[in-house]
C-alpha cells in the first residue's frame, strides 16, 4: 500500500518535473531572443529606420524654409539623372575612391613587408608609423594645404629649387592638380592604417612555410609572389574593401582644403549632399544625393563581397 | 548625515546601490534647482515683466551681447528679455540652421533674433518674420543706409530691422600709390593701370588680391563686379533672371582677365577666400586688396603685418559708366511672427536699432552702425577712428541676390563663377547657370 502509494507519488512528481522542463525549455527557446530584443530594436532605431526614412524623404519635396513636404514619387531621382553636378560628384568619388585606394594597399603592403623585418628599433618605427593616422584629418588638411601653398609652400620651393618646375604651381587653384593633391593627403594620411591591417595578415602566414620555400631554393620574390602573397589576399581584400568604402566617404579633407572648388573639380558626394542638406535645407533632394550614394556603395561593397566569398569557398576547395 | 550618504555612495554593496545612487541624484537635483526657483520668484516679486527671449549668434569685442542686453533690462521693468546665444557667424551654416529649427517650430520662441542679411527673404518667404511697416514709419526707415534698409524688405514689406552693416571694400598702399604718384583708383581700369605699373616697377609682387574660392566669399565679390557695372543677378521682382545680360558677363570676363589677361592677380586667388587672400597683404606683398573691414585693425598691428600705417581703404572700383558697389554683410534684427509678446518684442527691437543701441555695439562690439547719423558722433569717432571713415564705403553697400532660395541659387552661383574664372568660359557658364538658378526661384 505504501510502497504504491509512494510510486504514485513517484510518477506525480515525475510527470511534474517533466513538465517543468518541458517549460523551461520552452522559455528557453524564447530566451535568447529575447536577450536579442534591446540590440535588435536598437539596431532597428538607429540603423534600418534612418535608411528606409532616408528613403521616404527622398520622394518629397521638403523644403524646410518653403514649409512644404509634399510626395513627389521619383520626381528627385529624374532631376538627379539629368544633373550634371551630381554626376561629376559620383565620377569624381569613384576616381578618389578606386585611385586612393590603390594607392594605399600597395603602399601600405610595402611598408608592412620592411616592418615584418626584425630590426632594432622596429617597435619604435611600427608605434610612429601611426603618427599620421592618428592626426585629425582636419589638421592633416590644414597641414597640406600649407604644404601645397602656391605662394609659400614647401613643395612648390622644393620643386622650383631643383629645377622640375619653372615657377610655383598653383596646386589648390588649378583643376587639374587640386583633386590629385588631395588625394595625395589621403594617401599620407592613411597608407599607415593598411600597412597595420597588413602587418597583423603577414603575422599570420606560418614560418614554417617559408623556412620551408627558402629550403627548396625560393629566392625573396618568389617566396613573397608563391607564398606570401596568396596567403595574405583575403586580409588584403577585406582591408581593401573596409579602406574603399571609407574612402568613399571622403569628406573632411575636401571640405577644409578646396570646398569642392575650383570650379567644382574636387565636389564629392559627401561634400553636395552636406551643401543640400544643410546649407540649402533642402532635405528632399539632399535626401535623393545620400540614397544614390548608399546604392553606388552598396555596389561596391557587393562586388568586393563577390571577390572575397571567391576566394575562400576556392581556399575551402 | 552626510557621512553616511557618502558612505553610502562609495562603499555600497550591491543591495543598496539603487537607493544610494537614487538618492544621491535627487540630492544633486534639489541643489541644482534651488537657485532656479529662487531666481524665478525674485522676478515673479518685481511686478510681473512680460518675458521674451531673444536669439542671436555670438559677436563680442569689450562686451557682449549678452551684456546689451542686461542693459536693456535694467533700464526698464516692464520687459524681462532672456538671451540664447547661437553659435558665432563663423559658423554660418549651424547659426541658419539653429534659426531654422526654432523659427519653424512657430511656437513664438524666439520672440527676437538676429539674421544673417542672406536669409531675410528666406525667412519672410516662410512666414517666420513679421512686417514691420506697421511700426517703423517712413521717416524712421530714411535714417539707415539705403542698401541696408532694401536688404531688409521682401516682397515690398518691412520684415528686418538693420543692426549693423559690414561691406567689400578696397584697401590700398598708401606709400606705393604716393611714390609713383598714382591716384586712388576710382575705376577698375584705372586699379589695372595701377596694379600693372606697381608690379613692373617691382614695388609689389601681387598687383590685385581678391577672393575667388569656390564658396560664398566668391558671390559677395562677383555681386560688386556686376553691380559696379550697372548689372545684377535677379532682377527686383526676384524671378527674372539677369546674370546672362551684358554687364554681368562684362563684369565676369573682367575677373577672369584679373589673372588670365592682365596678370594682376595670381592664379592662385582661385583658392582663395578671406585670409588668405589677406596674409600677403599684410605681409608686404600686395598693392591692392578687396576685403572686409575686419582686416583693417590686423593690418594696423605691428605683430601680424609689416605695413602698420601703411593702409588706406576706399570704397571699390566701378566700371566707366557704373557706381562702386560694396557686397553687404552684416547681421539683421527681426521679429518672430508668431510672438505671443506682439508689442514687447517690437519695444525690445526698436531700442536694439536705435542709435543710442547702434553706438554701444559699436564702441564695445566694434560693429559698425547702419545708420549714417550714428557715424558723425564725436564718441565713435573717439573709440573707432577708423569705421568713421567708413562711411563712404557703407553708402554703396548692395544686397545679394534677394530670394527666399537664396542658399541653392548661392551654391549654383559658386559652382558656375567659379568655372568661369577658371577657363574663362564665361557666356556658357553664367547661361547655364541662369537656367538653373530659373528653375530654383520658379520653383
Amino acid at each position: 500500500m505504501t510502497t504504491a502509494m509512494a510510486a504514485v507519488r513517484q510518477s506525480y512528481r515525475d510527470d511534474k518535473r517533466q513538465k517543468a522542463i518541458r517549460q523551461a525549455g520552452r522559455v528557453g527557446r524564447l530566451n535568447p531572443l529575447l536577450f536579442l530584443a534591446p540590440a535588435g530594436l536598437a539596431l532597428l532605431a538607429v540603423s534600418v529606420f534612418p535608411v528606409f526614412d532616408g528613403l521616404w524623404l527622398s520622394m518629397h519635396n521638403t523644403l524646410l524654409s518653403a514649409q512644404r513636404s509634399d510626395f513627389i514619387g521619383l520626381g528627385n531621382y529624374w532631376q538627379l539623372v539629368g544633373d550634371d553636378q551630381f554626376w561629376s560628384a559620383w565620377q569624381h568619388t569613384l576616381v578618389f575612391t578606386a585611385v586612393s585606394t590603390i594607392a594605399e594597399t600597395l603602399i601600405g603592403l610595402a611598408m608592412a613587408l620592411v616592418l615584418h623585418e626584425t630590426f632594432s628599433g622596429r617597435g619604435m618605427v611600427r608605434a610612429a608609423m601611426l603618427i599620421p593616422w592618428a592626426i585629425p584629418t582636419v589638421v592633416t588638411s590644414k597641414m597640406f594645404g600649407w604644404l601645397f601653398d602656391g605662394q609659400h609652400g614647401i613643395v612648390n620651393w622644393l620643386l622650383v629649387q631643383t629645377h622640375i618646375l619653372s615657377g610655383p604651381a598653383n596646386w589648390y587653384g588649378s583643376t587639374d592638380t587640386a583633386f590629385w593633391t588631395i588625394v595625395i593627403a589621403d594617401v599620407w594620411k592613411t597608407a599607415p592604417f593598411m600597412a597595420l591591417l597588413l602587418l597583423a595578415g603577414l603575422q599570420t602566414v606560418p614560418g614554417a612555410l617559408i623556412e620551408a620555400s627558402r629550403m627548396d631554393g625560393a629566392g625573396a620574390l618568389q617566396t613573397f609572389f608563391y607564398i606570401r602573397l596568396p596567403l595574405l589576399l583575403p586580409t588584403l581584400m577585406i582591408a581593401g574593401m573596409f579602406r574603399a568604402l571609407d574612402a568613399f566617404r571622403i569628406f573632411d579633407l575636401v571640405y577644409v582644403l578646396t570646398g569642392g572648388g575650383p570650379a567644382d573639380s574636387t565636389e564629392v558626394l559627401s561634400t553636395l549632399t552636406y551643401k543640400t542638406l544643410f546649407s540649402a535645407l533642402d532635405f528632399g533632394y539632399g535626401s535623393a544625393l545620400s540614397v544614390a550614394m548608399f546604392a553606388t556603395e552598396a555596389l561596391v561593397a557587393f562586388g568586393f563581397g563577390l571577390f572575397i566569398m571567391r576566394g575562400m569557398r576556392r581556399a575551402n576547395g | 548625515m552626510t557621512d553616511r550618504s557618502e558612505h553610502n555612495v562609495s562603499g555600497r554593496s550591491a543591495s543598496t546601490s539603487g537607493f544610494g545612487r537614487r538618492s544621491f541624484l535627487m540630492a544633486a537635483g534639489a541643489a541644482l534647482a534651488t537657485p532656479a526657483i529662487l531666481k524665478t520668484i525674485s522676478v515673479a516679486r518685481a511686478g510681473s515683466p512680460t518675458e521674451i527671449t531673444f536669439s542671436s549668434a555670438k559677436f563680442f569685442g569689450k562686451q557682449t551681447v549678452a551684456q546689451v542686453v542686461d542693459l536693456f533690462n535694467q533700464s526698464q521693468g516692464e520687459i524681462r528679455v532672456t538671451y540664447d546665444e547661437l553659435p558665432p557667424p563663423s559658423s554660418s551654416t549651424e547659426v541658419h540652421q539653429g534659426l531654422v529649427q526654432r523659427l519653424a517650430k512657430k511656437d513664438g520662441s524666439p520672440d527676437v533674433f538676429t539674421q544673417d542679411v542672406v536669409w531675410i527673404a528666406e525667412f519672410a518667404g516662410a512666414g517666420w518674420a513679421l512686417a514691420l511697416d506697421d511700426v517703423i514709419s517712413a521717416a524712421e526707415a530714411a535714417e539707415y543706409f539705403p542698401g541696408v534698409l532694401a536688404a531688409c524688405k521682401f516682397g515690398g514689406k518691412l520684415t528686418a530691422l538693420p543692426w549693423f552693416v559690414d561691406s567689400g571694400m578696397l584697401y590700398y598702399r598708401k606709400d606705393l600709390l604716393s611714390e609713383a604718384s598714382i591716384a586712388v583708383p576710382e575705376t577698375w581700369e584705372q586699379l589695372t593701370t595701377a596694379a600693372a605699373t606697381l608690379m613692373k616697377a617691382g614695388k609689389a609682387k601681387i598687383g590685385f588680391s581678391w577672393q575667388a574660392k569656390q564658396a560664398e566669399v566668391l558671390i559677395c565679390d562677383l555681386v560688386e563686379f556686376i553691380a559696379s557695372n550697372g548689372g545684377s543677378i535677379l532682377g527686383p521682382d526676384g524671378k527674372t533672371v539677369t546674370l546672362a545680360d551684358k554687364p554681368a558677363i562684362e563684369a565676369v570676363q573682367f575677373m577672369y582677365d584679373t589673372i588670365a589677361k592682365y596678370k594682376i592677380s595670381p592664379a592662385d586667388v582661385r583658392s582663395w577666400d578671406e585670409e588668405p587672400s589677406r596674409m600677403p597683404f599684410t605681409g608686404g606683398d600686395v598693392a591692392f586688396l578687396r576685403n572686409w573691414s575686419y582686416v583693417y585693425p590686423i593690418s594696423q598691428d605691428a605683430k601680424t603685418s609689416s605695413v602698420v600705417g601703411k593702409v588706406g581703404v576706399a570704397p571699390l572700383p566701378h566700371f566707366a559708366g557704373g557706381k562702386s558697389a560694396a557686397c553687404l554683410g552684416g547681421y539683421q534684427y527681426g521679429v518672430n511672427a508668431s510672438t505671443k509678446n506682439r508689442d514687447a518684442a517690437v519695444t525690445f527691437v526698436k531700442w536694439l536699432s536705435s542709435p543710442k543701441t547702434q553706438l554701444t555695439f559699436a564702441t564695445e562690439l566694434g560693429l559698425a552702425p547702419s545708420r549714417p547719423a550714428v557715424f558723425d558722433s564725436a564718441e565713435l569717432g573717439k573709440a573707432q577712428p577708423f569705421m568713421q571713415t567708413l562711411k563712404p564705403v557703407f553708402v554703396g553697400a548692395t544686397a545679394r541676390p534677394v530670394t527666399p532660395r537664396y542658399s541653392q541659387v548661392s551654391l549654383a552661383l559658386q559652382s558656375a563663377v567659379s568655372k568661369a574664372v577658371n577657363d574663362g568660359n564665361v557666356a556658357v557658364a553664367l547661361t547655364d547657370a541662369k537656367k538653373k538658378i530659373e528653375s530654383i526661384v520658379s520653383a
